[in-house]
């Protein structure tokens, strides 16, 4: 390949080190004189590559055009990326623009991030990073995340900001990549710890901070030992359970701001959860953190249309469901709440498809006393010999009734292949979705759903860290007890950049657990229609002390009767809108 | 706006590119696999590259938005800062008319004395120009541009404006050539000392905030560590601190050029009123209009 330049070679690479030639202290400010660019003068005058004049006096007019670009308070970075956010579909919303904006000129780059869920905490962090990037503040930069979410920070850089940057594979990249994105996990344990604390970053961004809120973790100190001009924190729940996890936090990116810790206490805390002078600590908050809240006009989000639809099962069908269920309570009798999960999943599995519950009954028989064998084996036999699936045949009715692209949600990989096999049979082009495929099939995958193929069939894992706006509608055909991964899934359609109000099609089985399920989750906690943010942080609140799932199957093992297991579970969903409120109250009042 | 597109057209030009004006302010030209690499980086291919300067345009057409902070513009202005780290120029000797400085030269002697030229040559004395970025880091940076030119002969720094107007492209015979009493990197030296001289002469106020925001967060980092002031924590904040809010002012250079201006050389012979005869050297500098008397 020739260059286009060619008596130019690696300039880049020469402009890399900056090595101070000598330095200065004058009165109010030091003089620092760097070696690079005279070095690279004189390398050029050694090699006496000298260039045209023409374009010397073009390159020293092109340097005062970036000087004086510099030089303005608006974003350099919303002009820049325009074009780029045009082909990707990026709206930036005003909130965005102005945390952007606040925390690089106000806070000097010290910023705790709280919007609240949805409302792109990912995309102002990238936005202050590329800023960082265009006015030269930064070059060394540490991304510490989750580790299922390395890839979408990779993504989201790339795609959103033209930011390439690199994912940890070996001990060498931290010294190697200048923009580097890494698991927190990884990141604290040796030999990283100690390659990542000898280096001094430009700026460190820390996804779901709220993972540090103890001091006495590893992972605080870790943080706090790294070096760092810029530090940016993203969480949507700065205060999960105390006023301390907040001082921590706050402590990490700017110590003092808050005082000591026990000038805090003195101060702020009445009790726990309470602040003492809350419009005191607000200003002091006010200064190192930012948090938009959803009910500020910062966005509208579309609307979300629930559609229920119950399908009644079969007498056969209904009454192989009674005996999975029979099974699986008298199984929890025998060997206690300790191996609850694999119970857990069969009774899930019923609801959805009877190959999914067959599969794991094949699974469970590894583990059974001879005994039981022979139950498992008839039930088996039973399950295989019912050809009809009345859940299916309503999927096929549903969507037979619906034009445009339709993602369906299954939480099992036997129910999504049955549930392909039967559309494809039905005359429909289907896609599979799921955490196995590699990144870029999924892009690929994404890339034919919204080009070419009317349905995609998803599961729960393939769900996260993929984004499906183009699609408004989204079919569970089974419902995960989890709320948050219910809102994971109509997370995927449903977030900014939707245009369109969001239809949500609850396939639910009468007579069957489902029907609990779907009372707690849409009649008593109004999961589907409303968007409840810090989840996470209203079920540590309620301190369950096990799954979200475990509890739901405790109640539903310890009653026969349907009344008794409605109680239960309205007074458990009355425990998750009390730990919502307070959640929501401890953090209102700061923020 | 017009310094823009001059500055977009001088670059296609030297390129050896000429934009054709497709549609009423859209503009092609034809990059080739080579320079779309470098203004996109290794995976941009060769295409027809169209542009344009107005936004209506670009929405319109799909060209590429050539405008303050525009991704397009940031691309060609990398690409030319690239470029030219070293050059240089010479004002051409016949710039000056000769017999005028003779005439002046002679004229200067006076009624008591004479003079007439024995000899007469010519060099070329040895500039540095330095364009320098300095960076005055405080809460937020300032950049700004300065171009400094160092005389190679003397070491100082020229006060005055040098004639760009006059300057040519290329060089000149070697032997014509003055020798520098100069090192590089003293003339470097030089320049920034004087850089720091002028900065120091203008505002400050972008150091004192910086200083002042600087003092009230140690002090609020002190109350935070409680005493522990030796603390190998207490230090490492601290120069985080530091990092973040000391105000400083760094110096780079961005490129330098050697610029050659003719010196005009005399040997003269100068007869006194008793009728002695005295031979002197005489030096003449067009650009600083003086006389340099060399020893014998």
């Amino acid at each position: 390949m020739h260059q286009f330049f060619p008596n130019f070679a690696n300039a880049e690479t020469k402009r890399e080190t900056p090595v101070l030639l000598h330095e200065v202290t004058l009165q109010d400010y030091n003089g620092e004189v760097l070696a690079r660019g005279f070095k690279q003068i004189v390398s050029e005058l050694r090699a006496k590559r000298f260039d045209t004049w023409a374009w010397y006096s073009l390159a020293k007019k092109a340097d005062e055009f970036m000087v004086s670009q510099q030089q303005t308070t608006e974003l350099l970075a919303v002009e820049y990326l325009k074009e780029r956010w045009k082909q990707v579909g990026v709206v930036p919303y005003n909130h965005q623009l102005q945390t952007a904006k606040r925390v690089i000129f106000d806070m000097q780059g010290q910023a705790i991030l709280a919007d609240e869920v949805g409302l792109g905490k990912t995309i102002e962090a990238g936005l202050i990073l590329k800023e960082y990037l265009l006015r030269g503040l930064v070059k060394k930069v540490l991304i510490l995340t989750p580790a299922s979410l390395l890839w979408q920070w990779y993504h989201e850089l790339y795609e959103k900001f033209g930011i390439n940057a690199g994912i940890q594979r070996s001990e060498w990249d931290w010294a190697y990549s200048d923009i580097l994105i890494a698991s927190l996990d990884t990141a604290k344990r040796e030999p990283h710890a100690s390659h990542i604390t000898n280096i001094l970053y430009d700026l460190i961004i820390i996804d779901e901070a709220h993972k540090l809120k103890n001091s006495s973790t590893l992972s605080y100190r870790f943080v706090n030992s790294i070096q760092k001009k810029y530090c940016l924190m993203l969480t949507a729940t700065p205060i999960q359970n105390d006023l301390k996890e907040l001082y921590n936090l706050i402590a990490l990116i700017k110590p003092g701001q808050l005082g000591s810790y026990r000038s805090f206490k003195d101060r702020f805390i009445m009790d726990k959860r309470t602040p003492k002078n809350p419009q005191e600590l607000k200003v002091l908050l006010s200064q190192v953190m930012v948090r938009n809240r959803r009910d500020e006009g910062t966005i509208r989000f579309t609307g979300r249309i629930v559609h229920p639809i119950v399908v009644s099962l079969t007498p056969k069908e209904q009454n192989l469901y009674d005996r999975v269920t029979q099974f699986v309570k008298e199984r929890s009798r025998q060997t206690g709440l300790q191996n609850i999960l694999p119970l857990i999943t069969l009774q899930r599995e019923v609801c959805s498809t009877f190959l999914a519950t067959a599969l794991t009954l094949e699974k469970m028989m590894v583990s059974m006393e001879p005994d039981q064998l022979t139950q498992v084996a008839d039930l088996l036999k039973d399950l295989a010999d019912v050809k009809q699936n009345t859940k299916c045949d309503a999927l096929e009715r549903l969507v037979g009734g619906l034009d445009d692209k339709i993602i369906i949600f299954t939480e099992y990989k036997a129910s999504q292949e049955y549930i392909r096999y039967r559309l494809e049979k039905a005359g429909y082009s289907t896609l599979a979705f799921d955490g196995t495929l590699s990144r870029g099939k999924k892009q690929w995958i994404r890339h034919m759903f919204q080009k070419e193929a009317q349905i995609l069939v998803s599961t729960e894992s393939g769900g996260e860290g993929l984004n499906f706006q183009f699609c408004n509608q989204v079919v569970n055909f089974d419902l995960p007890w989890n709320p948050m991964r219910l809102e994971q899934r109509i997370g995927r359609v449903h977030r900014l950049g939707q245009a369109r109000d969001v239809h949500i099609f609850n396939l639910l089985t009468k007579d069957t657990i489902e029907e609990h399920i779907m009372y707690l989750l849409h009649q008593k906690i109004n999961m589907f229609e409303t968007i409840i943010g810090e989840l996470d942080a209203i079920l540590l609140h309620l301190n369950l002390g096990k799954t979200f799932e475990s509890e739901i199957m405790e109640i539903f093992l310890a009653h026969e009767e349907q009344e008794k297991i409605r109680e239960r579970l309205d007074h458990f969903g009355d425990r998750f809108i009390m730990g919502q409120a307070e959640v929501k109250t401890s953090t209102w009042e700061l923020f | 706006m017009r310094t823009m597109q001059q500055l977009v057209f001088d670059f296609f030009r030297l390129c050896n590119l000429e934009p054709v004006e497709i549609r009423k302010g859209v503009w092609q030209v034809r990059a080739d696999d080579a320079l779309m690499k470098e203004l996109d980086g290794w995976r941009a291919q060769g295409r027809l590259l169209q542009f344009t300067f107005d936004q209506r345009s670009a929405e319109t057409y799909g060209a590429d938005l050539i405008c303050h902070g525009s991704y397009r513009l940031n691309s060609i202005l990398q690409v030319i800062r690239k470029q030219g780290v070293l050059s240089q120029a010479h004002i051409p000797h016949h710039f000056f008319h000769e017999p005028g400085i003779r005439k002046k030269i002679l004229g200067g002697f006076g009624a008591v004395e004479r003079a007439y030229v024995v000899n007469c040559s010519l060099q070329y004395s040895q500039y540095l120009e330095l364009e320098i970025l300095a960076e005055a880091r405080g809460l937020q940076k300032k950049e700004s541009i300065h171009t400094v030119v160092v005389d190679l002969s003397s070491g100082k720094v020229l006060k005055f404006a040098f004639p760009y107007h006059l300057l040519k492209a290329g060089e000149v015979p070697k032997d014509t050539l003055r020798k520098r009493k100069c090192s590089f990197k003293q003339a470097f030296a030089n320049a920034t000392t004087h850089l720091h001289e002028t900065m120091a002469a203008s505002d400050h106020n972008w150091a004192y905030e910086a200083r002042h925001k600087l003092t009230l967060e140690e002090e609020k980092l002190r109350e935070f560590f409680q005493g522990r002031t030796e603390s190998e924590e207490f230090k490492a904040k601290k120069q985080e601190l530091h990092q973040r809010l000391a105000p400083a002012v760094r110096i780079d250079a961005l490129r330098g050029a050697i610029l050659l201006v003719p010196l005009f050389h005399y040997r003269l012979v100068v007869v006194e009123t008793h009728g002695k005869e005295k031979s002197k050297n005489l030096t003449y500098d067009p650009i600083g209009n003086q006389y340099l008397q060399d020893s014998d």
